[in-house]
Protein backbone atom coordinates (compact mmCIF):
# COMPACT_ATOMS: atom_id res chain seq x y z
CA UNK A 1 0.00 0.00 0.00
CA UNK A 2 1.38 3.20 -1.21
CA UNK A 3 1.23 6.33 1.45
CA UNK A 4 -1.40 8.76 -0.53
CA UNK A 5 -0.02 12.10 1.80
CA UNK A 6 3.34 11.65 0.07
CA UNK A 7 2.70 10.78 -3.29
CA UNK A 8 0.78 13.91 -3.23
CA UNK A 9 3.35 15.73 -1.17
CA UNK A 10 0.84 16.71 1.43
CA UNK A 11 1.12 16.86 5.21
CA UNK A 12 -1.68 14.48 7.09
CA UNK A 13 -3.07 18.01 8.46
CA UNK A 14 -4.02 18.87 4.23
CA UNK A 15 -7.25 19.71 3.72
CA UNK A 16 -9.55 18.31 1.14
CA UNK A 17 -9.00 21.52 -1.36
CA UNK A 18 -5.27 20.87 -1.17
CA UNK A 19 -5.74 17.09 -1.71
CA UNK A 20 -7.50 18.04 -4.53
CA UNK A 21 -5.25 20.63 -6.12
CA UNK A 22 -2.23 18.48 -5.70
CA UNK A 23 -3.61 15.82 -7.77
CA UNK A 24 -5.18 18.26 -10.39
CA UNK A 25 -1.77 19.59 -10.65
CA UNK A 26 0.47 16.35 -10.44
CA UNK A 27 -1.91 14.57 -12.51
CA UNK A 28 -1.56 16.96 -15.30
CA UNK A 29 2.23 16.88 -15.01
CA UNK A 30 1.97 12.88 -15.14
CA UNK A 31 -0.85 12.56 -17.80
CA UNK A 32 0.10 9.67 -20.35
CA UNK A 33 -1.24 11.66 -22.98
CA UNK A 34 0.74 14.70 -21.89
CA UNK A 35 3.97 12.39 -21.59
CA UNK A 36 3.63 9.72 -24.52
CA UNK A 37 6.17 6.96 -24.47
CA UNK A 38 7.23 7.98 -20.94
CA UNK A 39 6.83 4.91 -18.69
CA UNK A 40 8.09 7.21 -15.47
CA UNK A 41 5.37 9.19 -15.68
CA UNK A 42 2.76 6.86 -16.72
CA UNK A 43 3.57 4.82 -13.42
CA UNK A 44 3.58 8.11 -11.39
CA UNK A 45 0.10 9.25 -13.17
CA UNK A 46 -0.91 5.47 -11.91
CA UNK A 47 0.45 6.00 -8.20
CA UNK A 48 -1.18 9.93 -8.17
CA UNK A 49 -4.65 8.50 -9.50
CA UNK A 50 -4.76 5.76 -6.74
CA UNK A 51 -3.53 8.04 -3.98
CA UNK A 52 -6.53 10.29 -4.60
CA UNK A 53 -9.31 7.38 -4.84
CA UNK A 54 -8.20 7.01 -1.37
CA UNK A 55 -8.28 10.46 -0.17
CA UNK A 56 -10.03 12.41 -2.28
CA UNK A 57 -13.12 12.08 -0.78
CA UNK A 58 -13.61 13.04 2.92
CA UNK A 59 -15.50 9.89 3.94
CA UNK A 60 -12.53 7.38 2.01
CA UNK A 61 -10.24 9.54 3.47
CA UNK A 62 -11.49 9.24 6.84
CA UNK A 63 -11.99 5.41 6.31
CA UNK A 64 -8.03 5.47 5.17
CA UNK A 65 -6.67 7.84 8.24
CA UNK A 66 -8.25 5.15 10.71
CA UNK A 67 -6.63 2.44 8.83
CA UNK A 68 -9.49 0.38 8.00
CA UNK A 69 -9.10 -1.68 4.83
CA UNK A 70 -12.50 -3.01 4.12
CA UNK A 71 -13.88 -4.63 1.44
CA UNK A 72 -14.70 -1.99 -0.64
CA UNK A 73 -11.70 -0.36 -0.08
CA UNK A 74 -9.96 -3.37 -1.36
CA UNK A 75 -12.09 -3.38 -4.21
CA UNK A 76 -11.66 0.04 -5.09
CA UNK A 77 -7.59 -0.80 -4.84
CA UNK A 78 -8.31 -3.51 -7.45
CA UNK A 79 -10.79 -1.54 -9.69
CA UNK A 80 -7.70 0.99 -9.98
CA UNK A 81 -5.35 -1.75 -10.61
CA UNK A 82 -7.55 -2.67 -13.70
CA UNK A 83 -7.94 0.80 -14.96
CA UNK A 84 -4.20 0.70 -14.40
CA UNK A 85 -3.53 -1.61 -16.87
CA UNK A 86 -5.67 0.03 -19.82
CA UNK A 87 -3.68 1.55 -22.47
CA UNK A 88 -3.20 5.48 -22.60
CA UNK A 89 -5.18 7.12 -25.27
CA UNK A 90 -1.65 7.84 -26.76
CA UNK A 91 -1.13 3.82 -26.90
CA UNK A 92 -4.20 3.16 -28.91
CA UNK A 93 -3.13 6.05 -31.45
CA UNK A 94 0.63 6.39 -31.95
CA UNK A 95 1.05 3.31 -34.35
CA UNK A 96 -2.18 5.01 -36.22
CA UNK A 97 -5.45 4.77 -34.54
CA UNK A 98 -8.31 5.28 -36.31
CA UNK A 99 -8.98 8.94 -34.22
CA UNK A 100 -5.59 10.23 -35.34
CA UNK A 101 -6.25 9.11 -38.67
CA UNK A 102 -8.88 10.88 -39.48
CA UNK A 103 -6.66 13.83 -40.50
CA UNK A 104 -5.24 11.79 -42.85
CA UNK A 105 -2.98 13.02 -45.48
CA UNK A 106 -4.75 16.25 -45.45
CA UNK A 107 -2.36 17.07 -42.24
CA UNK A 108 0.31 19.34 -42.96
CA UNK A 109 2.14 22.72 -41.30
CA UNK A 110 -0.43 25.06 -43.04
CA UNK A 111 -3.39 22.61 -42.20
CA UNK A 112 -2.61 22.32 -38.92
CA UNK A 113 -3.25 25.66 -37.87
CA UNK A 114 -6.34 25.96 -39.83
CA UNK A 115 -7.56 23.29 -38.11
CA UNK A 116 -7.36 24.87 -34.70
CA UNK A 117 -8.24 28.27 -35.53
CA UNK A 118 -10.67 27.95 -38.33
CA UNK A 119 -9.66 28.71 -42.19
CA UNK A 120 -8.25 32.19 -42.69
CA UNK A 121 -8.84 31.98 -46.30
CA UNK A 122 -12.12 33.11 -47.96
CA UNK A 123 -14.80 29.92 -48.34
CA UNK A 124 -18.09 31.60 -49.00
CA UNK A 125 -20.29 28.33 -49.49
CA UNK A 126 -19.35 25.53 -46.17
CA UNK A 127 -20.88 22.04 -47.28
CA UNK A 128 -20.52 19.04 -45.36
CA UNK A 129 -18.41 16.25 -47.20
CA UNK A 130 -20.80 12.95 -48.50
CA UNK A 131 -20.92 9.59 -46.63
CA UNK A 132 -18.58 6.89 -48.79
CA UNK A 133 -20.05 3.45 -48.58
CA UNK A 134 -17.47 0.60 -48.97
CA UNK A 135 -17.53 -3.25 -48.68
CA UNK A 136 -15.29 -5.68 -47.55
CA UNK A 137 -15.20 -9.24 -47.72
CA UNK A 138 -13.83 -11.22 -44.59
CA UNK A 139 -13.75 -14.96 -43.98
CA UNK A 140 -15.84 -16.85 -41.63
CA UNK A 141 -13.46 -17.28 -39.12
CA UNK A 142 -12.11 -14.08 -39.05
CA UNK A 143 -16.06 -12.95 -38.42
CA UNK A 144 -16.43 -15.29 -35.77
CA UNK A 145 -13.00 -14.41 -34.00
CA UNK A 146 -12.27 -11.05 -34.54
CA UNK A 147 -9.51 -9.99 -37.14
CA UNK A 148 -7.77 -6.75 -38.81
CA UNK A 149 -7.63 -6.32 -42.16
CA UNK A 150 -6.56 -3.19 -44.25
CA UNK A 151 -8.93 -1.58 -46.84
CA UNK A 152 -7.87 1.10 -49.30
CA UNK A 153 -10.25 4.26 -49.37
CA UNK A 154 -11.16 6.01 -52.82
CA UNK A 155 -8.66 8.65 -51.92
CA UNK A 156 -5.87 6.00 -52.14
CA UNK A 157 -5.21 6.17 -47.84
CA UNK A 158 -4.81 1.99 -46.23
CA UNK A 159 -7.13 1.86 -43.16
CA UNK A 160 -6.72 -0.69 -41.17
CA UNK A 161 -9.71 -2.01 -39.78
CA UNK A 162 -10.05 -4.06 -36.52
CA UNK A 163 -12.91 -6.62 -36.78
CA UNK A 164 -14.70 -7.30 -33.42
CA UNK A 165 -15.11 -11.11 -33.17
CA UNK A 166 -18.74 -12.29 -33.57
CA UNK A 167 -19.23 -9.50 -36.23
CA UNK A 168 -22.24 -10.50 -38.85
CA UNK A 169 -22.89 -10.18 -42.46
CA UNK A 170 -24.66 -6.64 -43.40
CA UNK A 171 -22.69 -4.94 -40.36
CA UNK A 172 -21.11 -1.52 -41.01
CA UNK A 173 -18.86 0.04 -39.59
CA UNK A 174 -18.68 3.77 -39.38
CA UNK A 175 -15.24 5.47 -39.50
CA UNK A 176 -15.46 9.44 -38.60
CA UNK A 177 -14.68 11.94 -40.96
CA UNK A 178 -13.12 9.13 -43.57
CA UNK A 179 -15.38 10.31 -46.35
CA UNK A 180 -15.19 12.70 -48.95
CA UNK A 181 -14.15 16.13 -47.40
CA UNK A 182 -16.66 18.91 -47.04
CA UNK A 183 -16.53 22.13 -49.15
CA UNK A 184 -15.20 25.34 -47.18
CA UNK A 185 -15.63 24.43 -43.55
CA UNK A 186 -17.82 21.93 -43.99
CA UNK A 187 -17.11 18.60 -42.03
CA UNK A 188 -16.13 15.62 -44.30
CA UNK A 189 -18.56 13.21 -44.35
CA UNK A 190 -18.04 9.38 -43.10
CA UNK A 191 -16.29 6.56 -44.12
CA UNK A 192 -19.40 3.14 -43.83
CA UNK A 193 -17.69 -0.59 -44.10
CA UNK A 194 -20.07 -3.02 -45.00
CA UNK A 195 -18.74 -6.29 -43.83
CA UNK A 196 -19.59 -9.32 -46.24
CA UNK A 197 -18.74 -12.76 -44.29
CA UNK A 198 -17.97 -15.65 -46.92
CA UNK A 199 -19.46 -18.62 -46.25
CA UNK A 200 -17.48 -21.37 -44.83
CA UNK A 201 -18.94 -25.21 -46.11
CA UNK A 202 -20.59 -27.03 -43.10
CA UNK A 203 -20.38 -24.09 -41.03
CA UNK A 204 -23.77 -22.04 -40.28
CA UNK A 205 -23.59 -18.94 -38.28
CA UNK A 206 -26.81 -19.16 -35.61
CA UNK A 207 -25.89 -15.13 -33.51
CA UNK A 208 -23.18 -16.22 -31.64
CA UNK A 209 -23.22 -19.71 -31.82
CA UNK A 210 -22.69 -21.79 -34.67
CA UNK A 211 -24.46 -24.64 -36.47
CA UNK A 212 -23.14 -27.65 -37.90
CA UNK A 213 -23.85 -31.28 -39.02
CA UNK A 214 -22.34 -34.25 -38.08
CA UNK A 215 -22.99 -37.76 -39.97
CA UNK A 216 -22.73 -40.68 -37.73
CA UNK A 217 -23.37 -44.47 -38.06
CA UNK A 218 -26.69 -46.09 -37.01
CA UNK A 219 -24.13 -48.11 -34.76
CA UNK A 220 -22.48 -45.04 -33.04
CA UNK A 221 -26.33 -43.70 -32.69
CA UNK A 222 -27.12 -46.93 -30.68
CA UNK A 223 -23.77 -47.57 -28.63
CA UNK A 224 -22.75 -43.86 -28.54
CA UNK A 225 -19.02 -43.08 -28.64
CA UNK A 226 -16.69 -40.49 -28.99
CA UNK A 227 -16.57 -39.14 -32.72
CA UNK A 228 -14.14 -36.66 -34.22
CA UNK A 229 -16.10 -33.02 -34.61
CA UNK A 230 -14.60 -30.07 -36.79
CA UNK A 231 -14.86 -26.72 -34.83
CA UNK A 232 -13.28 -23.16 -36.56
CA UNK A 233 -10.81 -24.66 -33.65
CA UNK A 234 -9.98 -27.47 -35.52
CA UNK A 235 -11.40 -31.10 -34.68
CA UNK A 236 -12.50 -32.24 -31.37
CA UNK A 237 -13.54 -35.53 -29.71
CA UNK A 238 -16.88 -35.60 -29.14
CA UNK A 239 -19.01 -38.47 -27.04
CA UNK A 240 -22.03 -39.16 -28.27
CA UNK A 241 -24.42 -40.44 -25.70
CA UNK A 242 -26.04 -44.02 -26.51
CA UNK A 243 -29.25 -43.64 -28.08
CA UNK A 244 -29.26 -40.65 -30.04
CA UNK A 245 -31.84 -39.60 -33.08
CA UNK A 246 -31.09 -37.54 -36.21
CA UNK A 247 -31.54 -34.22 -35.71
CA UNK A 248 -30.29 -34.68 -31.89
CA UNK A 249 -28.49 -31.59 -30.99
CA UNK A 250 -25.38 -31.86 -29.20
CA UNK A 251 -23.79 -28.44 -27.41
CA UNK A 252 -19.61 -27.84 -27.80
CA UNK A 253 -18.89 -25.00 -25.00
CA UNK A 254 -17.10 -22.01 -26.41
CA UNK A 255 -17.03 -23.00 -30.09
CA UNK A 256 -19.12 -20.32 -31.04
CA UNK A 257 -18.22 -16.79 -32.42
CA UNK A 258 -16.95 -14.12 -29.97
CA UNK A 259 -14.27 -13.55 -27.75
CA UNK A 260 -13.23 -15.26 -24.35
CA UNK A 261 -15.96 -15.46 -22.15
CA UNK A 262 -18.47 -13.93 -24.52
CA UNK A 263 -17.63 -16.63 -27.07
CA UNK A 264 -21.05 -18.51 -28.20
CA UNK A 265 -20.97 -22.42 -28.30
CA UNK A 266 -21.00 -25.06 -31.44
CA UNK A 267 -24.54 -26.96 -31.72
CA UNK A 268 -23.78 -29.81 -33.19
CA UNK A 269 -27.03 -31.83 -35.48
CA UNK A 270 -26.24 -35.21 -35.91
CA UNK A 271 -27.15 -37.13 -38.58
CA UNK A 272 -27.34 -41.04 -38.76
CA UNK A 273 -26.08 -42.18 -42.05
CA UNK A 274 -27.05 -45.76 -43.35
CA UNK A 275 -24.38 -47.59 -44.80
CA UNK A 276 -24.35 -47.26 -48.91
CA UNK A 277 -24.55 -50.75 -49.35
CA UNK A 278 -26.60 -53.14 -47.18
CA UNK A 279 -24.54 -56.14 -46.88
CA UNK A 280 -26.68 -59.57 -46.45
CA UNK A 281 -25.33 -60.30 -43.46
CA UNK A 282 -26.05 -57.02 -41.90
CA UNK A 283 -29.54 -57.60 -43.29
CA UNK A 284 -30.35 -61.23 -41.95
CA UNK A 285 -28.86 -59.69 -38.63
CA UNK A 286 -31.62 -56.87 -38.12
CA UNK A 287 -33.93 -59.42 -39.25
CA UNK A 288 -33.00 -61.14 -35.67
CA UNK A 289 -32.84 -57.98 -33.54
CA UNK A 290 -36.75 -56.53 -35.48
CA UNK A 291 -38.07 -59.33 -33.44
CA UNK A 292 -36.74 -59.04 -30.18
CA UNK A 293 -35.82 -55.07 -29.89
CA UNK A 294 -38.46 -53.70 -32.38
CA UNK A 295 -40.60 -50.59 -31.89
CA UNK A 296 -42.61 -48.15 -33.68
CA UNK A 297 -40.75 -44.64 -33.98
CA UNK A 298 -44.37 -42.69 -35.35
CA UNK A 299 -46.04 -43.37 -31.95
CA UNK A 300 -44.92 -40.84 -28.76
CA UNK A 301 -44.09 -43.34 -26.04
CA UNK B 1 -7.06 -12.70 -31.59
CA UNK B 2 -8.28 -10.93 -28.86
CA UNK B 3 -9.18 -6.98 -29.91
CA UNK B 4 -11.22 -6.16 -26.69
CA UNK B 5 -14.31 -5.14 -27.86
CA UNK B 6 -16.71 -4.11 -25.51
CA UNK B 7 -20.75 -3.28 -25.08
CA UNK B 8 -21.40 -0.09 -23.26
CA UNK B 9 -21.96 -1.49 -20.16
CA UNK B 10 -18.90 -3.50 -20.13
CA UNK B 11 -16.95 -0.85 -21.19
CA UNK B 12 -18.25 1.18 -18.19
CA UNK B 13 -17.48 -2.07 -15.65
CA UNK B 14 -14.10 -2.23 -17.07
CA UNK B 15 -13.55 1.40 -16.84
CA UNK B 16 -15.26 2.66 -14.14
CA UNK B 17 -17.24 5.83 -16.19
CA UNK B 18 -20.72 5.52 -15.63
CA UNK B 19 -22.79 4.35 -18.71
CA UNK B 20 -25.11 7.31 -18.71
CA UNK B 21 -21.32 9.61 -19.55
CA UNK B 22 -20.38 7.09 -22.37
CA UNK B 23 -23.73 7.42 -23.96
CA UNK B 24 -23.21 10.90 -23.22
CA UNK B 25 -20.13 10.99 -25.32
CA UNK B 26 -21.09 8.91 -28.14
CA UNK B 27 -24.19 11.36 -28.32
CA UNK B 28 -21.69 14.34 -28.86
CA UNK B 29 -19.71 12.60 -31.38
CA UNK B 30 -16.52 12.67 -28.97
CA UNK B 31 -16.99 8.93 -28.84
CA UNK B 32 -17.23 7.80 -32.73
CA UNK B 33 -18.37 3.69 -32.36
CA UNK B 34 -16.89 1.43 -35.18
CA UNK B 35 -20.56 -0.22 -34.57
CA UNK B 36 -23.51 2.20 -34.13
CA UNK B 37 -26.28 0.15 -34.02
CA UNK B 38 -24.67 -2.13 -30.90
CA UNK B 39 -22.69 0.03 -30.33
CA UNK B 40 -19.29 -1.49 -29.52
CA UNK B 41 -16.21 -0.40 -28.03
CA UNK B 42 -12.98 -0.83 -29.29
CA UNK B 43 -9.82 -0.15 -26.89
CA UNK B 44 -9.24 3.07 -28.75
CA UNK B 45 -13.17 3.95 -27.82
CA UNK B 46 -12.61 3.03 -24.12
CA UNK B 47 -9.02 4.80 -24.09
CA UNK B 48 -10.93 8.03 -25.08
CA UNK B 49 -13.54 7.27 -22.86
CA UNK B 50 -10.92 7.80 -19.61
CA UNK B 51 -8.99 10.62 -21.16
CA UNK B 52 -12.39 12.35 -21.51
CA UNK B 53 -13.74 11.48 -18.40
CA UNK B 54 -10.15 12.36 -16.78
CA UNK B 55 -10.40 16.16 -18.51
CA UNK B 56 -13.67 16.71 -17.26
CA UNK B 57 -13.39 15.09 -13.81
CA UNK B 58 -10.42 15.69 -12.70
CA UNK B 59 -8.62 18.82 -14.78
CA UNK B 60 -12.28 20.91 -14.81
CA UNK B 61 -12.30 21.51 -18.56
CA UNK B 62 -15.46 22.34 -19.84
CA UNK B 63 -17.95 20.38 -22.59
CA UNK B 64 -17.09 23.42 -24.92
CA UNK B 65 -13.52 23.00 -24.44
CA UNK B 66 -13.49 18.84 -24.91
CA UNK B 67 -13.85 18.66 -28.60
CA UNK B 68 -10.71 20.68 -29.06
CA UNK B 69 -8.90 19.09 -26.53
CA UNK B 70 -9.51 15.98 -28.33
CA UNK B 71 -8.81 17.36 -31.77
CA UNK B 72 -5.25 19.20 -30.95
CA UNK B 73 -4.20 15.41 -29.19
CA UNK B 74 -5.38 13.74 -32.45
CA UNK B 75 -3.29 16.28 -34.03
CA UNK B 76 -0.29 15.57 -32.12
CA UNK B 77 -0.45 12.10 -31.89
CA UNK B 78 -0.80 12.30 -36.29
CA UNK B 79 2.12 14.17 -36.29
CA UNK B 80 4.17 12.00 -34.00
CA UNK B 81 3.55 9.21 -36.29
CA UNK B 82 4.32 11.15 -38.98
CA UNK B 83 7.75 12.36 -37.53
CA UNK B 84 8.58 8.76 -36.34
CA UNK B 85 8.16 7.71 -40.52
CA UNK B 86 10.75 10.74 -41.22
CA UNK B 87 13.14 9.83 -39.00
CA UNK B 88 12.90 6.20 -40.25
CA UNK B 89 13.04 7.24 -44.29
Amino acid sequence: MIDPYQVLGLSKNADQEDIKKSYRKLAKKYHPDLNPGNKEAEKKFKDVSHAFDMIGTSEARAKYDRGETDEQQQQQYKDFMKRGQRPSYYDTQHEGGRYSYSFGEDFGGEDFFENLFGRSRGHHMDFPGEDIHYKMEIDFIQAALGSEKVITLRDGKNLKVKIPAGIESGKKLRFKGLGSPGAGRGVPGDAYIEIVVRPLEGFIRRGQDIETELPISFIEAITGGEVEAPTIDGTVLLTIPPGVSSGTKLRIKGKGAGEGEKRGNQIVVLKIVMPRVIDPSLRAAAENLKGQFNYNPRMNS
Amino acid sequence: MNHHHRKIEEASDYCGVPREMILLFIKREWISPLDQETPILDEEDVARVLLIWELRQNFGVNDEAIPIILNLIDQINLMHLELKKFRIH
